[in-house]
């Protein structure tokens, strides 16, 4: 970055080092609303007419800052001075460190220019020492808005999955109405909501992003269709009943995540915001139907027994004798009368545990 | 725990037979209890055991009243039996503490001249379970009341022993007051069937009244005996007389069927002076009764275990398996057959219960059911068939009484092999809070050697011992077998 190119773009230079730089109004997005090309320092921004930036926001004093640039080696890195005028506001340089009416702040630019806070509005000052970061790829959110064909692929799975689930549930002669119903109402029911989150992204982004929300809408549902299988197909082949005792569990992983790319597209640049939210959502969703569990039924998982039959043939665990079976009853007498203990102790205190409850 | 009706039934049915669970809710509702008004008293019920032996039919010194008709019995009319045991008849009312409200009525009568009256357990049951918020009065048919406590308990037979409180013996006179009292009918003149009886007691806080019915043997299949009544008991008589011509005890009121007219249930008086023998001098009841209820309802489920046990299973219950059904001796069974309307699952369904069920105050318990489904999916296929069957395995409830009186359910499960035959089995037990050492059971079974056809069985045991739950079970999965070998 050096002199020569800055003696190309400023052909009459006044003041000390003539440095061009760029001034720039930045929105929620980190999109530019206004810039302003800076051929000359100081500047001052202000609400009054007199200032070279003039900020119209009640917030902004009249003359709120000067910005000046302290002439610097080739080598050394740019240095801004901040100076506060008679604000009570303040301004904020970087993310939160706060430079008093009246006083002023020298900063070191770390080559990604300096971002301050001056009223309401979000400047980003570039200077020409700044490092050009490289071309960023589009995210993934915009480059599926145009890739239709596999989240179509997965679309169509979906739906072959809800037809056969249907046509298993439903008896022959009544099969037709209901996979027409069912059908119906379930792109219905995804159009509406990928149809209000692509509302969501359009009122924070001003894209919809419907393909990205398809295609997760998609993906999520075809995980949350499979889940209604294999959990219960190895619970009964295995007789594992802890397997679907507890594959809420896996259900809410895989709403959060669902959620969390959805949210992808609608905060795109608050990715670790978004994360928490979607992680906070599945810790406090499963934490919640854990303690509904305990309140229910005294115990931590879903199902009081494994009641998921499947075609005989799938079954692979071996059966037991009926007298080890019922020889492992045995340790339920303790728990029972523990717990018949807990609660208005079986004799004595019956009559007030009647008033309790 | 979710809270269920007050008398839920143990068996669940599964929703699928409309038809057949109406009928079953007639036989199972079946003797909705005569006695008291108050709120949803549940029903109490019948009755067990061997006819312990009468030891002395004759309850202690008849008064006068007794109008013993010498040789050639003349029949007194009803208004003369009224007027014969009026004295001797009273009306029981269960008081709150320190409210003069009654929260419920039922009926007694005098049995000694010391004052001891006999009633129904159900009458009393709120006093003798929850003594702390509950007392007792009796009421004359003059308009006099005065306390009452409580002896003996008979829960089996449904029955309350209780003493007048101005019967103890008065400082001044030494002696007690004296009661008129009724006598028992002796035990060696049994009744014939269609003989008249009449039934005495106070219907609905109404009044005190004479019923007139008939006599009609003892009621079938009934696990304790009990005396089939063809005449109208209502509520509120619970607990009163059933009269001989003489004007004999020869009952006391209990029961009544609300699916059918007249169709009523007395104690047999029996078991009635067998509870006054060994409870006269007993010394009043202090506390809560729940530990004498627990005694002898562990005396219950291990004559019932065994008996249920010892009577073996019915054959020929199914084509392809021996699935368990008892047979007819304690037990109903009640079958439908429902064909599918469009083309799916076709079953067959049999419930059997027993009329037996023992009251105890909020609930009742000592009862076993059984029941089964055989489903036949061979228009269906595989998966089809396997979806529903799942279904109909997972639509099983095991919560029968609030959490206030029954631990929530535990289950084991696996699959257990039945000389070939793969079954899955669960069993879940619930323990009651206030009758230590007694449990439900319920038993769930599902064949799993067909892919088009199965059948699915559950057994519930109420209020028997740990050990008899495991007996139990044992013994019900022990009956699944291929009826041919494979």
């Amino acid at each position: 970055m050096g002199s020569a190119a800055l003696a190309q773009i400023e052909p009459s230079a006044l003041a000390a080092p003539p440095a061009p730089a760029l001034l720039e109004i930045v929105d929620r997005d980190g999109l530019v609303r206004q810039s302003w090309r800076i051929d000359r320092w100081p500047v001052t921004i202000g609400r009054a007419l007199d200032n070279t930036i003039v900020l119209s926001d009640p917030h902004v004093a009249a003359h709120h800052a000067t910005i000046d640039l302290v002439a610097a080696g080739d080598a050394a890195p740019a240095r801004v001075v901040v100076a506060a005028g008679e604000t009570r506001n303040g301004v904020v340089v970087g993310r939160r460190d706060r430079v008093a009416g009246g006083a002023a702040r020298e900063i070191v630019d770390d080559g990604r220019g300096v971002e301050l806070q001056i009223g309401r509005a979000q400047l980003r000052l570039r200077l020409p020492s700044d490092a050009l970061a490289a071309e960023q790829p589009m995210s993934a959110v915009a480059d599926t808005d145009h890739r239709w064909p596999p989240t179509l692929g997965f679309a169509v799975a979906v739906l072959l999955f809800v037809l056969a689930s249907v046509w298993i549930d439903t008896d022959p002669e009544a099969l037709v109405r209901s996979a027409g119903t069912v059908l119906l109402s379930t792109i219905a029911g995804g159009a509406i909501w990928c149809g209000l989150w692509a509302l969501l992204s359009k009122t924070f982004t001003r894209q919809s992003h419907f393909g990205w929300h398809v295609r997760v809408f998609v993906v999520a549902s075809l995980v949350l269709l499979a889940l209604s299988v294999v959990p219960p197909l190895f619970a009964f082949a295995f007789s594992w009943p802890w397997l679907t005792d507890f594959s809420f569990v896996a259900v809410y992983a895989t709403a959060a995540a669902a959620i969390y790319f959805h949210l992808l597209a609608v905060e795109p640049s608050r990715r670790r915001l978004m994360r928490g939210v979607a992680a906070t959502g599945f810790v406090v969703g499963v934490a919640l139907s854990l303690w509904f569990n305990v309140q229910r039924t005294g115990r931590l998982g879903e199902e009081l027994y494994m009641n998921h039959l499947f075609p005989p043939q799938l079954r692979l665990a071996k059966p037991k004798s009926v007298d080890r079976f019922i020889d492992g009853l045995a340790p339920m007498q303790a728990i029972l009368d523990k717990q018949a203990k807990e609660h208005g102790n079986g004799e004595g205190d019956d009559a007030r545990g009647d008033d309790d409850e | 725990m979710k809270a269920i009706g007050p008398s839920s039934l143990g068996a669940a049915f599964v929703g699928i037979a409309p038809t057949l669970a109406a009928r079953l809710a007639g036989a199972l509702i079946a003797s909705a209890i005569v006695c008291i008004v108050v709120p949803a008293a549940a029903a109490p019920r019948p009755e067990p055991a061997p006819p312990p032996a009468p030891s002395e039919a004759q309850g202690p010194a008849s008064p006068a009243s007794a109008v013993a008709v010498p040789t050639a019995p003349v029949s007194l009319s009803a208004r003369k039996i009224y007027e014969q045991a009026r004295s001797q008849l009273v009306q029981i009312r269960t008081v709150l503490k320190g409210r003069a409200s009654q929260t419920s009525v039922g009926s007694g009568f005098f049995v000694t001249p010391q004052g001891h009256i006999l009633t129904n357990f159900h009458v009393v049951s709120e006093a003798a379970l929850k003594p702390e918020q509950h007392d007792l009065v009796y009421v004359t048919a003059d308009g006099r009341e005065a306390p009452l406590t409580i002896l003996q308990l008979d829960v089996l037979h449904d029955l309350a022993l209780l003493r007048a409180g101005d019967a103890a013996p008065s400082a001044a006179s030494g002696a007690g007051k004296r009661f008129d009292a009724l006598a028992f009918r002796p035990a060696n003149e049994p009744l014939a069937q269609g003989e008249r009886i009449y039934s005495l007691g106070n219907p609905l806080d109404v009044g005190f009244a004479v019923t007139q019915g008939t006599y009609n043997g003892l009621v079938k299949r009934s696990f304790y005996p009990q005396i089939f009544f063809g005449g109208a008991l209502s509520a509120g008589m619970s607990g009163g007389p059933a009269l001989d011509e003489e004007g004999h005890v020869v009952g006391v009121n209990v029961a009544r069927r609300i699916d059918g007219e007249q169709v009523s249930f007395l104690v047999p008086g029996e078991f009635a002076s067998a509870l006054l023998a060994r409870g006269k001098d007993a010394a009043p009841l202090v506390g809560s009764a729940y530990p004498i209820v627990d005694e002898q309802l562990l005396k219950h489920q291990a004559t019932l275990t065994d008996r249920f046990i010892a009577q073996g299973w019915k054959e020929a219950t199914h084509p392809r398996y021996r699935v368990p059904v008892p047979p007819d001796v304690f037990m109903r069974c009640w079958g439908t057959s429902t064909v599918s309307q469009t083309g799916g699952l076709d079953f067959e369904r049999s419930d059997c219960v027993m009329d037996t069920r023992i009251f105890v105050g909020d609930f009742t318990t000592g009862t076993i059911s059984l029941r089964h489904e055989s489903y036949d999916g061979t228009k269906l296929g595989a998966l089809r068939f396997a979806s529903r069957y799942a279904a109909s395995f997972r639509n099983e409830s095991f919560v029968r009484l609030s959490s206030q009186h029954q631990t929530k359910p535990r289950c084991e499960e696996d699959y257990i092999d039945r000389d070939g035959l793969p079954l899955r089995a669960v069993v879940c037990m619930r323990a009651y809070k206030k009758l230590p050492q007694l449990y439900d059971v319920a038993v769930l079974v599902a064949t799993l050697d067909q892919s088009q056809t199965g059948v699915q069985g559950r057994f519930d045991a109420q209020g028997v011992s740990f050990a008899n739950a495991q007996r139990l079970a044992r013994h019900y999965l022990d009956a699944y077998r291929w009826v041919a070998p494979h």
